[in-house]
């Protein structure tokens, strides 16, 4: 468990330290992309937990779902459909699902 | 304590990049907060505010400069003029009236604007004032004049075409008794305001000092009549 979050910790350094900016036209696909990050992570805590992580599905569902994630975004910006509330409700939907197992290993343990 | 067997490393990794990411996301919210319309507006009327004083401070120069330079030319005519147009500050006995927005809470039904100081209730009050024989008004820091307004301009009161919201401050310079009772007179200005518990309060003051008229004078339809009319 101390080794995610040191990662976490060391990538926020880096992110801080490093000059990299993002325009504000794709602020909002960097901001879906990011939510996809984050389900992905905590779909791999849980797997984790449950012991059938398998590390290919979990770095490819993370690249995968950041990229689509965006794209949907974008493509939904180009025809008028705000597909950016779709992907922010189910992400955010599973993220708290994902929380929900994760806790329930945690207290077992 | 939960313990991770399989792909701790990948995780870590994994974590590493979403740590990175939301670094940079939250520098964008920030560089986004503040560099967009937010701050413009702020800043726009900051600089009016700053520049209109700049610009009152320079006429205040011009009018010093000029005394000293001995331009002004110390004939009584002008002085009276002067003093009638209300170019000059003039200082003298006279009353302070303060009004102010109702405290009263309406009742359900009635019109909350019966317990708020519109421009007619000022104008009666300036009115009163006048007829009392003052000689010189001023409305929160507005002299009036010969062209002065007093408008309702939303939830404030425009005068001189400079906004003001309550409490007003009246400054008036006459003989203070005349003024005080003027307004108090049985059925006047301030018997009726104080129906809907408009708050008016009229102090007698021995010196009054009231301000000069600082707007710009300009005259584009106006032209002198020459020829019949008789000469002062």
């Amino acid at each position: 468990m101390i080794l995610p979050v040191l990662g976490l910790i060391f990538g926020i350094i880096l992110g801080t330290l490093f000059p990299v900016g993002i325009s504000q036209a794709y602020a909002k696909l960097f901001s879906v992309a990011l939510l996809a990050s984050l389900d992905s992570v905590f779909g791999g805590l849980r797997a984790a937990a449950e012991e059938k992580f398998d590390n290919t599905v979990f770095i490819s569902g993370f690249f995968t779902n950041a990229l689509l994630a965006a794209v949907l975004v974008y493509t939904g910006d180009r025809l008028g459909i705000d597909l950016y509330y779709v992907a922010l409700l189910a992400f955010g939907l599973r993220i708290f699902q994902n929380l929900a197992i994760i806790r329930r290993y945690f207290l077992k343990k | 304590m939960l313990s991770i067997k399989q792909g701790r490393y990948s995780i870590a990794l994994v974590c590493m990049v979403l740590g990175f990411m939301l670094a940079v996301q939250f520098r964008a919210t920030q560089d986004m907060k503040s560099s967009l319309p937010y701050q413009r507006v702020e800043e726009l009327s900051e600089r009016l505010l700053q520049t209109e004083k700049e610009r009152d401070n320079l006429k205040e120069e011009i009018s010093t400069l000029k005394r000293i330079s001995g331009q002004e030319t110390n004939s009584k005519a002008v002085k009276d003029l002067q003093r009638l147009a209300g170019v000059v500050p003039v200082e003298g006995p006279g009353v302070v009236i303060t009004i102010d927005d109702s405290k009263m809470i309406s009742k359900t039904g009635e019109n909350p604007n019966l317990y708020l100081v519109h421009d007619d209730d000022l104008l009666k009050v300036i009115n009163e004032l006048c007829a009392a024989g003052a000689e010189a008004i001023s409305i929160n820091g507005q002299r009036l004049i010969g062209t002065s307004e007093i408008r309702c301009a939303g939830p404030t009161l425009s005068v001189n075409n400079v906004r003001s919201a309550p409490p007003y401050e009246i400054l008036a310079i006459g003989d203070s008794q005349n003024l005080e009772t003027a307004m108090n007179m049985r059925g006047g200005v301030v018997e009726t305001l104080k129906v809907w518990g408009i708050q008016l309060d009229i102090k007698r003051v021995d010196k009054v000092h009231v301000p000069a008229y600082k707007g710009v004078m300009q005259y584009k339809y106006a032209q002198v009549a020459e020829g019949d009319g008789e000469k002062p």
